[in-house]
């Protein structure tokens, strides 16, 4: 069975209020990636009334925002947190579903512009994507990240958001998939799917 | 102008304490600030009749925390004032529309008052630079009379700093505060004075004075993080209030002002 037929499936099968991370093997990083993004964003995503929050720090929105495109995604059911590209100079095209972060380290900003994303367009069924925790964690320092996964993600279970951390794999355990394992519901290895 | 009644303030109730081992408390009766995170932090608002500091240096969202607190008072059916010293009422008026928790109708209906102060002092021929004791009389019996007139429950004042360089000694300004706080709560109105601070850590008014007789004090300031500069909210001091002391980042947003804690990282003083 196909990686993203799998997952969406287990992803669907999810109660809300989860935290999941969704472990992505850096060898095979493209292929998972859109495997992640086909199951998040077409077969979670596609459910009566969903709404996904997608907060972008390894790729710009635009970029993402193609991507989901060619998933058939409506722009009203996915709204960009992008904290990448102010400080990649490249903000010249902001998109009209993107709200802009200055900067990555900025966390309380990202939280606040998820809350606002939150308020502003209630739905039913909300998911809220974290791509990634690794590209946050090149940017803070570990302490201010644990707090900060643990604040957010306790916030978003208490509202019933289902929570999807992207992360790399690495070959050892990291600090942050320990700091992750604290936080999280469960952890699934997308490489590991449909095997 | 067709006015509404004056709901009077409502007498405090007194309830036992929830866990039953201590002694029943007065439940004060809470002006719902209407901001979801200032109100948990103030156990449901800041207590009726209070006047509390909003204290900040510039650029910090003193003027939109206020103005938000006004508006969403006059959306309860609480009459508002705004008192400006600094800005035009226009200007404001103009700030307000881009955010979406304002509808142009508060004002048309009356529910939103402003007032521009040093216009009203061009009226009553207050043209000097310092007022004495007898025109500083005039200034709170007019405040007074318009909390009275209009049945004003909530107001601010855009700022005491700008009203208090016209009142030069210190003990003019503890009497003036001393009285404006005595109306204001008799006439159960809860207001907010905007004052402006330097960059001295630990003070929140000019004088020092201010911040000693008002019932309250929320911090605004800026903090600096790896460069990055955060907006801080804090409450110093809240009369009547089992409140948090801790920091929240602050954005403003067009549906209002949302708050989020300090992450602190593990560190005492932040990073």
């Amino acid at each position: 069975m196909a990686p993203e037929v799998d997952l969406g499936e287990r992803l669907r099968g999810l109660p809300s209020g989860s935290a999941v991370a969704l472990k992505l093997d850096p060898r095979e990083y493209a292929d998972h990636y859109f495997a992640v993004l086909n199951a998040t964003l077409r077969d979670v995503g596609s459910e009566t009334d969903a709404h996904t929050i997608y907060l972008t720090v390894t790729n710009p929105a635009a970029f993402v925002w193609t991507l989901a495109q060619a998933l058939d995604v409506p722009p009203d059911r996915i709204s960009f947190v992008d904290a990448i590209s102010h400080i990649m100079m490249n903000y010249a095209n902001p998109l009209p579903n993107a709200t802009y972060v200055e900067s990555p380290r900025a966390l309380e900003e990202i939280m606040l512009r998820i809350e606002y994303l939150l308020r502003r367009f209630p739905h039913p069924r909300e998911i809220v994507v974290i791509d990634s925790v690794n590209s946050l964690a090149i940017h803070n320092p570990p302490g201010l990240l644990s707090e900060f996964f643990h604040i957010l993600l306790n916030n978003l279970k208490s509202r019933q958001v289902l929570t999807l951390v992207l992360e790399t794999s690495e070959e050892e355990t990291t600090g942050i998939e320990q700091m992750l394992n604290l936080v999280v519901d469960e952890t699934i290895d997308v490489g590991r799917l449909g095997r | 102008m067709e006015l509404p009644p004056v709901t009077p303030p409502a007498t405090p109730p007194t309830t036992p304490a929830a866990d039953g081992l201590l002694p029943p408390a007065t439940v004060l009766d809470r002006c719902v600030v209407g901001i979801e995170g200032l109100d948990s932090i103030l156990e449901g608002g800041i207590p009726r009749g209070n006047m509390v500091l909003v204290a900040g240096s510039v650029g910090t969202g003193k003027t939109t925390l206020c103005l938000e607190f006004l508006v969403r008072g006059a959306e309860r059916g609480e009459r508002s004032l705004f008192l400006s010293v600094t800005e035009a009422s226009s200007k404001l008026m103009q700030n307000l529309s881009t955010f979406e928790f304002f509808h142009k109708d508060l004002v048309e209906q009356g529910s939103l008052v402003f007032v521009d102060l040093p216009k009203a002092y061009d009226r009553l021929g207050l043209g000097r630079e310092e007022l004495t004791n007898e025109e500083i009389g005039i200034v709170l019996r007019t405040i007074r009379d318009l909390v009275r007139s209009l049945g004003i429950r909530r107001l601010v004042l855009d700022s005491l700093t700008s009203v208090c360089y016209r009142i030069r000694r210190e003990e003019q300004i503890r009497d003036f505060m001393l009285r404006l706080g005595q109306e204001l709560n008799e006439a159960g109105c809860t207001s907010l004075l905007v004052s402006e601070i330097g960059p001295t850590p630990g003070r929140y008014s000019l004088h020092g004075v201010e911040e000693a007789i008002v019932d309250g004090v929320i911090l605004l300031s800026n903090s600096h993080r790896m460069g990055d500069i955060l907006r801080i909210l804090q409450v110093i001091k809240m009369r009547g209030t089992a409140h948090s002391h801790a920091q929240f980042v602050i954005q403003l947003t067009p549906i209002g002002l949302l708050m989020a804690p300090h992450l602190k990282g593990g560190q005492e003083g932040g990073t």
